[in-house]
């Protein structure tokens, strides 16, 4: 499987959903010109939005119809950059829930470039789950 | 002083997102950005992508503006940590403000923080503090 990620920013970078089953997502993104940061590396933002969003849809595998009504929000989230991408690398974000309870949920995500699998970046997320309503 | 950015550009990413640099002064860096249905997350409120981006952005730049142009570019700094913290999410048509600050720049580590809020408003709207290495320069 292959398709654009559902949020409008990670389908807007060019995020795509290659792998996606209970609790555990991986994503890809292919790098150009345009992710690049200052220095002509590609942007730490890219990497921490894909990332953001493995654990974001990872969450939506385990929540279902939950996460539409009471959609969950990232608010944390922990990233170590170990390598930088180049524009033109193909990128993998890979994570999985750690925990998921009635009001916060946990993640870990880690990036890859694919050509060599080298470690780019790896991300810990908090999420909240807002209250039902009465 | 603060000065206006008109001789500063954004990196590539950041004008893909469209955000604008504000201004800046020694250690200081804003930019601003108008929410479209671009940066949004499927629930309708801003994607933790785009707050992280330019947090970084301009973080980074805060501590550049205390380095200078020229140290950076032969010796430029990465960031190594990043840790963020998302308060509220703007919604569509919302401007949001970017203020990035640098701490701390050494000689081969440097600490800055940045905030997020809302244009004309005192609630924060995400908070990231970001640690840099000072890339050695090449020999030749």
């Amino acid at each position: 499987m292959s398709e654009p990620v559902n949020a409008p920013f990670t389908a807007f970078i060019g995020g795509m959903v290659e792998e996606k089953s209970e609790g555990r997502v991986r994503l890809s993104l292919a790098t150009g010109p345009q992710h690049a940061d200052a220095i002509g590396n590609v942007h730490t933002g890219a990497l921490t939005t894909i990332m953001d969003s493995v654990i974001g849809i990872a969450l939506g595998t385990l929540r279902g119809e939950r996460g539409t009504y009471r959609p969950h929000a990232t608010i944390e989230m922990s990233t170590s950059f170990y390598a930088h991408a180049t524009p033109g690398d193909e990128i993998d974000a890979e994570g999985r829930v750690t925990q998921l309870s009635e009001r916060v949920a946990f993640g870990e995500v880690e990036a890859r470039r694919r050509s060599d699998g080298a470690l780019l970046a790896k991300a810990r997320l908090t999420f909240a789950i807002p209250a039902a309503r009465p | 002083m603060t000065q206006p950015a008109e001789d500063m550009n954004p990196s590539p990413f950041v004008q893909l997102i469209g955000a604008k640099m504000e201004s800046w002064s020694a250690g200081l860096m804003r930019m601003s950005l108008v929410m479209e249905e671009k940066h949004m997350n499927p629930n309708g409120v801003s994607h933790g992508g785009v707050l992280t981006t330019l947090m970084d952005e301009v973080a980074g730049a805060a501590v550049g503006l205390v380095r200078g142009l020229d140290t950076m570019q032969g010796a430029p700094h990465a960031t190594v940590e990043m840790n963020t913290s998302f308060m509220s999410g703007p919604r569509v048509g919302d401007e949001i403000v970017i203020e990035g600050r640098a701490l701390k720049v050494g000689r081969s580590v440097a600490f800055a923080e940045a905030e997020v809020r809302r244009s004309g408003r005192d609630d924060l709207v995400a908070k990231g503090r970001f640690t840099y290495v000072i890339v050695e320069p090449r020999s030749v």
